[in-house]
């Protein structure tokens, strides 16, 4: 019970390609988003992949990084919210509930990330995808906040499993939506608590690991490791 | 006399206007709790104390998710006919089911128990702690004939058991 769960993302591995976004929008009942909802810069995303360009013509490279809720040791989103709607779970889940929530958009002010997602409109799909919503995870109502969970729900059917069974959870007995999709093995979920686990191992062994905006002093449970780029200048014996 | 009889009716004017509201609220979610409402009424009613008591049938026999899966399940139509198709046939109940038998379709059982969307429970976590059916869905085997909500279930009555088995209560562990 007392894991701790984060992510490592491979930069090097991944390719841009969106799958963990169409992923995360099935897994997690999320409404479709329109070229309208993009314009307005209201569209709902728990998961976004960036894109940038680096370097002159002809000599461009596309730079990817997807981004989901970082999962703050520190989270500047839970201290401003005013009923206690989001807050950190002993597991290291930055939780929404939304029940509570008032729908005041305080934290998606103050999250640096831009990971908080609040819903403008009564969510709506065309009647042919009525049928394929998860069931095991709600269908959030006009007027509340909304953001990654790190997949609870799966995180809560493994460990009631394993309760049944009698066990402890296993390392890689479950994923996010997100890494199950990656077809580059990019994204890795696990027990960063547990030296054990990939991700432990992952985070321990790296030496291109960072986290993004790491000087806020947040302590992010997501861990990105750096591209490695050939033509890329030497500094410190580095990458 | 009547310098000071204006403040007064106005004072009591509004404090009747004040006290209507939190009557209507009070009231309100003291009628709308769930056990005061009427069971709705089944498609096919299925007398629970004549299949419990009497053919001694235990509750996994039907609904047999209960302990593996996070919600108890409703049994399919060839289990019924297993024994209706030799047992009290001829009765009008038992002529419905073998109806929807024959046609193939599905019995519409109504739900008894409303949850919120943003609320999930979790039968098999519960029994295999060790709590009896009956504890939440009283005593299916003598008493309740019809299934009826005969507990709170709301989220005060939730917490008050969880805190009272140090089970956690924490938010994520049924809102998500």
């Amino acid at each position: 019970m007392s894991a701790r769960w984060g992510m490592v993302i491979d930069l090097d591995r991944c390719t841009g390609c969106q799958a963990c976004v169409v992923a995360c929008q099935a897994e997690n009942n999320i409404p479709i988003n329109t070229e309208d909802i993009f314009h307005q810069r209201r569209a709902i995303e728990w998961i976004r992949v960036e894109r940038y360009w680096e370097g002159e013509y002809p000599n461009v490279k596309a730079r990817y990084i997807p981004i989901p809720c970082m999962h703050c040791a520190q989270a500047p989103c839970e201290s401003v919210c005013p009923v206690y709607a989001t807050y950190q779970t002993n597991q290291g889940i930055n939780m929404q509930i939304y029940n509570r929530c008032i729908g005041t958009r305080y934290c998606a002010v103050n999250c640096p990330w831009h990971v908080r997602f609040f819903n403008y409109w009564e969510p709506k799909w065309p009647e042919s995808l009525k049928h394929q919503l998860n069931p095991h995870v709600s269908v959030r109502s006009r007027g509340v906040m909304e953001k990654c969970t790190f997949c609870v729900q799966r995180i809560v059917r493994t460990e009631q499993q394993a309760q049944v069974d009698g066990r402890e959870v296993q390392d890689g007995e479950f994923t996010t939506a997100c890494a199950q999709a990656c077809p580059t093995d990019a994204i890795v979920f696990g027990d960063l608590d547990d030296p054990e686990s990939r991700v432990g191992q992952m985070a321990a062994d790296t030496d291109r690991g960072y986290q993004l905006l790491s000087g806020l002093g947040t302590d992010p449970a997501v861990l990105y490791l750096k591209k490695i780029d050939p033509d890329a200048p030497e500094e410190n014996g580095h990458y | 006399m009547r310098r000071f009889m204006r403040p007064l009716i106005v004072g009591l004017v509004l404090l009747i206007l004040l006290a209507l509201p939190v009557t209507a609220v009070l009231a309100r979610s003291y009628f709308l709790s769930p056990t005061w409402q009427p069971a709705a009424e089944q498609p096919i009613a299925f007398p629970h104390t004549r299949h419990a008591q009497v053919a001694q049938l235990d509750c996994e026999y039907c609904h047999r998710g209960v302990a593996e899966d996070g919600y108890a399940g409703m049994p399919a139509l060839e289990l019924c006919m297993d024994c209706h198709q030799s047992i009290q046939t001829g009765s009008a109940e038992i002529d419905t089911l073998i109806d929807y038998f024959e046609n193939g379709d599905p019995v519409n059982w109504e739900r008894v128990h409303q949850m919120p969307d943003h609320v999930h429970f979790v039968h098999s976590s519960h029994v295999n702690y060790g709590f009896d059916c009956a504890e939440c869905h009283g005593d299916m085997e003598t008493e309740i004939d019809y299934a009826e909500q005969v507990r709170d279930l709301r989220m005060g009555d939730c917490i008050d058991c969880h805190k009272e088995y140090g089970a956690p209560t924490d938010c994520s562990v049924c809102h998500y």
